[in-house]
């Protein structure tokens, strides 16, 4: 299920602002890989643009490729619809449909794409989502209820059920738990190890220790200098990188010599 | 930024640097203490040496608290990892120094080292003070090449050893066993010392190049 992807050359561009330049990346499959950097580096938009969502910006736009198991996802004759499906993502802040009750935020994604699908059928996916982001057991007997009367946590948990109910194979995620407790954060943190066998995980993080926690490899993001685009300045075994990165300016950004 | 955190760092650096001219101090008045069998000399070592004990205990404790509070990473953590391990060393050089002025008490008013054997624990204390010398240049300078120039020095104290050995197990020893265990015990501790500096020389390799020695 889970596919690798290869970001080649990508110039990402808000209207004729060049926000980010020249990002070559390699994504593994079936593996976590952190995103860090200071704010305004870019680190969000390289994300948003691995799933087609930094497009739904006015006059954003993307130069180079995005290969998703050799596969250009800005190829022509692709739709962006069926990109985002396969490529989900997880929000910084928890955004569950709040009218909706639990369940049927599970499977919104899925009555959206696949019109009418059997109860019994739709049950199944429902508790296996919920299994899979770790919920079950805490909402299996309120399934008809709200989901926004869940803690912060818990929704958190609830988006990610809904996007794996739609089965993709990729997940990114954007700061997924900046506006959890460090109990919730653990969590997820902890959920995002067992999603690692199955699908290819992509993380934006402000927490280098959750990124050194939780991820395989670590890619560090920064300006390239005052008024300049953002660029990939180091990406490497994440026990490399906080223990002994190649870069200077890695090491000063994680060391906190910064600024 | 983080500026009280790098200052901690850089004081517990100041720390180390104290504690090994504090080493040194210890291992050349224990050296004249043998040599000349001087008890005042002596005396100031084996009361010195808490002193020395003391700085690694607060050396320990300050590294403990930046690694629970602050989180080092890359080059900070290898920093506060490797102070802890070479603070050890510079320890236990301390107390080789003790172990030198002890048998310098021991034994005094007589001289400890007969006089056929003196000339190679002149040798032998020389070394020692050119390796702790050196020790803190590299400590204090992150200075890798002059790590390695402190091996090499490490092979010669070696060799001053297999000499005194050579004297010891020779015929013409002249001077008993009570005498040739402690010429052997110091030797062991010269040995020793020498050893611990190299130590030292590799970890502070580690915290610069973020590879361990093979």
């Amino acid at each position: 299920m889970a596919k690798r992807i290869d970001a080649k050359d990508l110039d990402i561009y808000y209207g004729k602002f060049l926000a980010v330049s020249e990002v070559n990346v390699t994504i593994e499959p079936r593996s976590v890989t952190a995103f860090i950097g200071p704010s305004g580096c870019g680190k969000s938009t390289v994300l948003r643009t691995l799933n087609r969502m930094h497009e739904v910006v006015a006059g954003a736009s993307v130069r180079g490729e995005v290969l998703l198991d050799g596969e250009d996802i800005y190829g022509a004759g692709i739709d962006p619809v069926d990109v985002r499906r396969t490529i989900g993502m997880v929000f910084q802040r928890p955004n569950p449909f709040p009218t909706m009750s639990i369940y049927d935020n599970v499977v919104a994604g899925l009555r959206l794409q696949s019109g009418r699908i059997r109860r019994s059928e739709l049950d199944g996916i429902v508790e296996k989502s919920l299994r899979g982001a770790n919920l079950w057991n805490e909402v299996k007997d309120r399934l008809d209820k709200p989901g926004a009367g869940l803690s912060g946590g818990q929704q958190q948990r609830l988006c990610i059920a809904r996007a794996i109910a739609v089965q993709p194979q990729v997940l990114l995620m954007d700061e997924p738990c900046s506006a959890l407790d460090p109990i919730s954060t653990l969590a997820i943190e902890d959920l995002i190890q067992e999603l690692k066998t199955t699908y290819t995980i992509v993380i934006v993080t402000h927490n280098m220790q959750q990124a050194a926690r939780v991820s395989d490899r670590t890619a560090f993001f920064n300006l390239a200098g005052v008024g300049k685009p953002g660029q990939l300045v180091e990406i490497d075994e994440t026990q490399k990188i906080f223990s002994n990165p190649s870069q200077k300016r890695t090491e000063d950004y994680i060391s906190g010599r910064f600024g | 930024m983080r500026d009280i955190y790098h200052d901690e760092l850089d004081a517990i650096g100041s720390l180390v640097i104290c504690m090994a001219k504090s080493v040194a101090v210890a291992m050349e008045r224990a050296t004249a203490a043998l040599l000349d069998a001087n008890l005042q000399l002596a005396e100031q070592v084996l009361g010195g040496d808490a002193s020395v004990d003391a700085l690694r205990n607060e050396i320990e404790e300050r590294c403990f608290q930046i690694i629970a509070t602050q989180s080092p990473v890359a080059t900070d953590l290898r920093v506060v990892i490797s102070t802890i391990h070479l603070a050890a060393d510079l320890e236990r050089m301390g107390d080789l120094a003790h172990h030198v002025a002890k048998i310098a008490r021991l034994r005094f008013p007589e001289h400890a080292v007969p006089g056929e054997v003196r000339a190679v624990f002149e040798q032998m204390g020389e070394v020692a003070h050119s390796l702790i010398t050196k020790v803190i240049e590299v400590v204090d300078g992150r200075d890798v090449e002059l790590a390695q120039a402190i091996e090499v020095e490490d092979d010669s104290m070696d060799a001053l050893r297999r000499k005194l050995f050579t004297i010891v197990l020779s015929d013409r020893w002249a001077h008993g066993t009570e005498a040739a265990i402690d010429v052997t015990l110091l030797g062991r501790y010269y040995e020793r010392y020498a050893d611990h500096a190299v130590a030292v020389a590799r970890h502070t390799t580690f915290i610069v190049t973020g590879e361990r020695a093979a």
